[in-house]
């Protein structure tokens, strides 16, 4: 007999998580994908299906023949030794460095990289750095990608075009300075990006030392340029504040997204996550206030947060002053409406209490008055000293403004401009297009120097293409200055050159390109290696930081990546005169209404500024809040969405004064009403197919249009306007559900204090019956009593935690997966077709906490939400990847054995032997398993339906993406399962290196905590612990004892190794609404 | 109504019925032996680029095997050397042996012009099998299991079927191939060259408790009291006999080392 599993009811009354409004109110689009997890349906249109099978038939008949002739003879493989051998290089051991790449918006990532003789194939962060140590962002996890993109900027361009050499480059640069030269340099403009490098600055102010009349401008899209002149005005100039998170208990973010693309200090995450530790008391834990329009990751970690308009950020700042004592701007304070009033003053007492140990910080596009009026909180707050350092750096170069080298253009002042900026000029600069044909009008001669064949690029007389940071030498420093030097590991793989390189051939120190290599004279002696310039002006660098040239000092720095003892000095007080001089400024604000919206733009999570659009792990790393891949879109509030009467993915054209853009839209839980939130960073084009698809029309919609200043981030009185055609947006948060499972758990910190281990108990965990069937298999530690169990005295056994209280929910573990396991990108159609293949897909839940109109029994769960319900929903992250069952459903399924359970408590795949029937698929409950639909590697994306008759130069792995992949994980194939092992491929070979110094001992267990899965490695937040269950003293243990612990689907019986911490939100009791806060979900029932 | 069918066919399908099954017997034996590594990859002697006879230098000059395979004890490869390595004896001005032989003529030419001598591959593991050779002689097992007596071979030749089954008959039985760890390049080895005094004693050496040792030897079962090297030894000749054998070493080894080869998938395949 047939048994149908009932799962438990979901409780009526209470809290519920979803993923979209679709699913709340059970929307047709939603319900028709639920439990589909592999969408049936034609995967190609009636014309491609007849074209197919004829020449399905016709090649197969070719093959057949070939088939017989090639099947004889075995194929001769050749060995290729090295002819001289390499220092350090062991072929087969991977050979780590440490360097350091810069962060987007300046400052630095340290890294630890993992080459295989001699191509890097991983990036993780490096553990021994002192502020920045531990995981790394997204960005940084993916940029190994950049390195082998097949898209990226190869060869120098002339005019946009090829067929220029290294040679003419140079004789640009040099006829550039020549002509200046004379005149002091007038005429020459140099445009940079920010920086933190040494060396770069060093290098700057020798150029302007040579040419002193010479521009300097800094221009990046995401521009700081508020920031800096109101430090400047606040701080004094060249002071910065760095703000040390480890040192706040209680938080107050206006709009900074210190957790995602805001960072404040050198390491926001981590530092943020010292005070998170639930286990070590909820009394010592920090909270965190957020004021913001739409979700951000910070926002969705708060403890406590409300949607307020971006437009009202100033005044929810003026009030914080005055409740802290600070600054009295009553003309902003006293537009405020009552509950924002009370919101704030009740937080403003929580902060109060912690003198010396908490912080205001604010987004860093804001306005001079908005970073004003947090200082003097600051002040009120004693954070100064304590939170937040202020330091001086010497990475600043005094310049100009865009506007200034504009003008200058315009005034025909300037011949000659040289872009060093890592944006993109005639893309992201308000009035991008206007500048460019102002650029031709004037004939500027515009050297560009970039990474991609980017807008700037195509229309600059000469592109100089960029080296990769693991390419060349350079250095860096991290926010509170610790200094890392950046060496190359591979000889740049198109020749490119650095911002460093461009700058000496700016000062006639070095020609760019590569160097000639004559064959070598077999009877002459071996010449002296060249010294790279870079190199030479690197270490002469180092020299004045480092106060001397030690070798010694020099390769220890190499070798552990930063330089100890090398922080910014501290200096700089609060100028509170300047405080009410620049408050004062501040103009009164009103609230956007729906016939004046507002319109924020952020730089996106995935591309920035739009820097990132060539990289296909990036591409389709879901968006943390809307899960949309490979596009941006318009996030309406709800309110907004269904007032305007719009589906998902339908187009609206938003208008702000005389500007226009037409873009899709979708509903954003969370978001603020008549407010718009666009990510920047979309709409390139012609940038290849991953940056700008096939057409080269561009992936997404240019948000920069709007803007007409590069300081604008929020622009007020927009209209919106309904378009009729719908875009087709690829979005995840459908894909892949565990609808209606309560499969996350989150407390309050009270509620943690009363019941430790509510999340044991949660829906019917407390009593599940006992398993009394006679077969129990291979489960459990292994006894007398138990002899079919897991073996914990002679082998490992290999367990995870994920702590739901420190998972932002970032991407970041999601990137380095993939960077690992040579895990495949899709592209857009199949990601809509629910194909996406990465291993660890990132739930994101909204909830509301009670979310029926009659709370109290109802049994109609598709009661509609209010739109302020929506507006104040909740968001939760939890990241999901195969949990390893002990008790596997998907292994006794597999008709071929290709999933099998290893000793050592994995869940095996053995990808040789997958037939492709998805039945382990279809039985596992958590649904994470990935099929590949297609050979992902081999094919275009954009012709996969075409199979073997697809454009041949595009067939087959890209050779520079083969250089990527990680050698010791199999690439598969078409036809194949795949999921997540627990990198199984670290922990084999870390077994191994233990064997190899275990010899003819018994010491088998690899030393305690001394392998790092991928996610683990990355993980900013430090929320996943990884490690062997058979070692008592290791970390996995430990964090497995917290009360907090708890299994998804623990009722199902499939004992998995990976389990979660419970979330703990540190809620006020005194805030508005407090109760109503993580209203526990744990019902029994 | 006639006899449409003569009387011979009455026989037809019995003798087809035999006939067919000596010919599936027949096909079946002919692809369990002839379609299988055993007999496809066997005797696998490619001709190589350079004329090197292991015969020569590992078998009449006594190189030892890591003199060349530099990295056999710590890489999951067994590095094959670079041009640096051959001249160490064959360079001019550095030992000068045959230094102007045809037979280095390639050897030469790439060290001239820097491009890789193209050896051919012999032993071939499937791409998406993980091989790791430092794991295996660190732990007792000799480079003869798996190569065969290469210092015996002009030319190298597949000596084994290095199929999965193979594999898996030494992964499920390894005391028939480990051997001390000083043993491990030294391709005529054989148990029975081994002092049974020395052996033992090595192993009390290294901390193995008596008991412990006898209790790895069959007949020996568990003792009321630590014996002494002397009563192990007696214990074993009797045993064993007069020669230490492959199966003493193997189960000793195995037991004190705590050899445990995986036999799980995700030993090898990723």
């Amino acid at each position: 007999m047939k048994r149908i599993w009932q799962h438990p009811q979901e409780p009526k009354t209470g809290r519920r998580y979803w993923r979209s409004v679709g699913e709340l109110e059970r929307r047709s689009e939603f319900m028709n994908k639920l439990g589909v997890e592999f969408p049936a349906g034609d995967t190609m249109n009636e014309e491609e299906r007849d074209n197919s099978r004829r020449d399905f038939l016709k090649i197969m008949g070719a093959s057949l023949g070939a088939m017989g002739l090639v099947s004889c003879r075995r194929p001769l493989t050749t060995i290729l030794p090295y002819t001289k051998h390499v220092e350090w290089v062991i072929p087969g051991k991977p050979l780590l460095y440490a360097t350091a790449i810069p962060k987007p918006n300046g400052g630095a990532q340290p890294l630890v990289v993992t080459t295989h003789e001699g191509r890097p194939t991983h990036l993780a962060g490096n553990p021994l750095h002192p502020t920045a140590g531990g995981g790394l962002d997204s960005f940084a996890q993916a940029s190994i990608l950049d390195l082998y993109d097949p898209e990226r900027s190869q060869r120098p361009l002339r005019h946009g075009k090829n067929g220029v050499g290294w040679s003419s480059v140079n004789r640009a640069i040099r006829a550039a300075t020549e002509s200046v030269s004379a005149k002091g340099g007038e005429g020459l403009a140099v445009v940079v990006g920010a920086s933190s490098s040494p060396t770069f600055t060093r290098l700057l102010g020798e150029l302007k030392k040579a040419y002193p009349q010479a521009m300097v401008v800094e221009y990046d899209a995401i521009s700081r340029d508020a920031l800096k002149a109101a430090n400047a005005e606040l701080f004094g100039a060249d002071v910065l504040p760095v703000v040390n998170l480890s040192k706040a208990l209680r938080v107050f973010s206006l709009d900074c997204d210190f957790l995602g693309v805001n960072p404040v200090g050198a390491d926001s995450v981590k530092e943020f996550m010292v005070n998170r530790d639930a286990d070590k008391g909820v009394d010592s834990m920090n909270r965190l206030y957020a004021l913001e329009n739409r979700f951000t990751v910070t926002g969705g970690f708060a403890d406590h947060r409300k949607p307020l308009a971006a437009s009202l950020i100033p005044v929810a700042a003026a009030l914080l002053a005055a409740e802290l004592g600070g600054t009295q701007v009553s003309a902003l304070a006293a537009t405020a409406s009552e509950d924002l009033k009370t919101w704030v003053k009740v937080a403003a007492d929580d902060l109060k209490k912690f003198q010396g140990k908490a912080v205001v910080l604010t987004g860093s596009g804001y306005g001079a008055e908005v970073h004003a009026l947090v200082a003097t909180a600051n002040q009120a707050l004693g954070a100064f000293g304590t939170v937040i350092d202020l330091v001086k750096p010497d990475t600043v170069t005094p310049a100009g403004m865009l506007p200034d080298l504009v003008a200058a253009v315009r005034g025909g002042k300037v011949s000659t401009v040289v872009a060093l900026t890592p944006s993109d000029l005639f893309y992201d600069a308000p009035g991008a297009s206007a500048l460019k044909d102002l650029f031709k009008d004037k004939k500027v001669s515009l050297i560009h120097w970039g990474h991609s064949p980017n807008a700037t690029a195509r229309h600059s007389d000469y592109h100089i293409p960029a080296a990769h940071p693991l390419e060349a030498w350079g250095d860096l420093r991290t926010a509170d200055g610790t200094y890392s030097i950046v060496q190359p590991m591979i000889q740049a793989l198109y020749g490119g050159a650095s911002a460093i390189e461009v700058l000496l051939a700016l000062l006639g120190k070095k020609k760019l390109g590569l160097e000639e290599v004559k064959p070598a004279d077999p009877a002459a002696p071996p010449a002296p290696a060249p010294v790279d310039a870079a190199y030479a002006a690197v270490r002469e660098t180092f020299e004045k930081i480092a106060g001397g040239l030690d070798e010694q000092k020099w390769n220890l720095t190499l070798r552990d990546g930063f330089l100890k003892g090398s922080t910014f000095a501290k200096g700089g007080s609060l100028n509170a005169g300047a405080v009410n001089g620049i408050a004062s400024k501040a103009t009164v604000l009103s609230a956007p209404t729906a016939e004046a919206l507002e319109v924020v733009l952020v730089p996106d999570s995935t591309l920035w500024d739009g820097r990132f659009a060539s990289n296909a792990w990036l591409q389709e790393a879901p968006d943390p809040i809307t899960k949309l891949t490979w596009d941006n879109a318009a996030w309406l509030s709800s309110k907004t969405f269904q007032g305007l009467g719009l589906k998902e993915g339908q187009m609206v054209k938003i208008t702000v004064g005389e500007k226009s853009i037409s873009l899709a839209a979708i509903e954003a839980p969370g978001h603020v009403s008549n407010s718009i939130t666009i990510a920047l960073g979309y709409g390139q084009t012609k940038l290849g197919f991953v940056g700008s698809n096939s057409d080269g029309k561009g992936r997404g919609f240019d948000a920069y249009k709007l803007r007409s200043d590069a300081n604008q981030y929020v622009l007020t009185g927009a209209k919106v306007e309904k378009l009729d055609e719908i875009y087709e947006l690829a979005i995840t948060q459908e894909q892949n559900t565990m609808e209606g499972r309560a499969i996350y758990r989150e407390a309050t910190a009270e509620e943690f204090k009363k019941t430790p281990d509510f999340a044991q108990k949660t829906g019917m965990d407390g009593h599940i019956p006992q398993n009394i069937s006679l077969y129990k298999g291979q489960v459990d530690r292994k006894t007398p009593e138990n002899p079919e169990g897991f073996d914990y005295e002679n082998l490992h056994q290999w367990g995870m935690t994920i702590d739901l209280n420190k998972c932002i929910g970032c991407t970041s573990c999601i990137v380095a997966c993939q960077s690992e396991n040579n895990i495949s990108v899709v592209g857009k159609d199949q990601v809509r077709k629910g194909r996406i293949m990465q291993w660890i897909r990132m739930d994101r839940y909204f909830a509301v906490p009670k979310w029926g109109k009659d709370e109290a029994e109802s049994d109609d769960v598709m009661i509609k939400p209010t739109a302020e319900q929506l507006e104040n929903a909740e968001m939760v992250s939890q990241p999901v990847a195969c949990q390893q069952c002990e008790s596997a459903p998907c292994e006794t399924v597999c008709p071929v054995n290709a999933t099998v359970h290893t000793e050592e408590g994995l869940n095996a795949m053995a990808y040789n032997r997958c037939i492709g029937t998805r039945y382990c698929a279809n039985n596992c409950p958590y649904t994470a398993r990935r099929f590949n639909f297609f050979d992902y590697n081999k094919r275009p994306l954009d012709e996969l339906y075409m199979g073997p008759l697809s454009t041949p130069s595009k067939t087959g792995m890209r050779e520079s993406l083969q250089l990527q992949k990680n050698p010791n994980v199999t690439v598969r194939m078409r036809g194949v399962i795949e999921k997540c092992t627990y990198c199984v491929q670290r922990l084999e070979s870390a077994k191994i290196n233990q064997r190899q110094k275990q010899r003819d001992s018994k010491n088998f267990r690899v030393p305690t905590d001394s392998v790092k899965v991928a996610c683990q490695q990355a993980c900013p937040a430090g929320a996943i612990e990884f490690g062997d269950l058979g070692d008592e003293k290791s970390a996995v243990n430990k964090v497995k004892a917290s009360p907090r612990n708890y299994q998804v689907l623990k009722y199902v019986g499939t004992r998995p190794r990976t389990s979660y911490l419970a979330r703990i939100r540190n809620v006020n009791p005194d805030m508005p609404n407090a109760a109503a806060i993580a209203a526990w979900s744990g019902k029994q029932f | 109504m006639g006899n449409f069918f003569p009387r011979w066919t009455n026989w037809l399908v019995l003798k087809l019925a035999i006939a067919l099954f000596f010919i599936l017997v027949g096909v079946s034996l002919g692809v369990s032996y002839y379609f299988t590594p055993k007999y496809t990859r066997v005797g696998y002697e490619p001709t190589q680029p350079v004329p090197f006879s292991h015969k020569i230098h590992a078998g009449q000059l006594g190189l030892d095997c890591r003199y060349c395979h530099s990295f056999v004890e710590s890489s999951s490869h067994s590095n094959v050397p670079t041009n640096q390595t051959c001249f160490n004896c064959h360079g001019t001005g550095k030992g000068n042996i045959r230094s102007n032989s045809p037979k280095l003529e390639k050897v030469i030419q790439a060290e001239a012009t820097g491009t890789p001598i193209p050896w051919v591959k012999v032993h071939k593991v499937p791409d998406y099998a993980y091989f790791n050779h430092s794991v295996h002689v660190n732990r007792g097992v000799s480079c003869v299991s798996c190569h065969g007596k290469i210092n015996e071979m002009e030319v190298v030749r597949q000596a084994e079927p290095q199929s999965m089954g193979w594999c898996l008959d030494c992964h499920r039985n390894p005391e028939n191939n480990l051997r001390p760890l000083d043993q491990i390049t030294n391709l005529n080895y054989d148990a029975s060259q081994l002092d049974r005094a020395t052996f033992y004693k090595g192993l009390l050496d290294k901390g193995v408790k008596a008991e412990e040792i006898a209790a790895e030897i069959p007949g020996g079962g568990l003792l009321e009291k630590a014996p002494d090297l002397q009563q192990i030894l007696a214990l074993a000749e009797k045993t064993y006999g007069g020669a230490v054998a492959q199966q003493e070493v193997g189960l000793q080894l195995k037991k004190h080392w705590q050899v445990s080869p995986p036999e799980s998938c995700a030993a090898c395949h990723r």
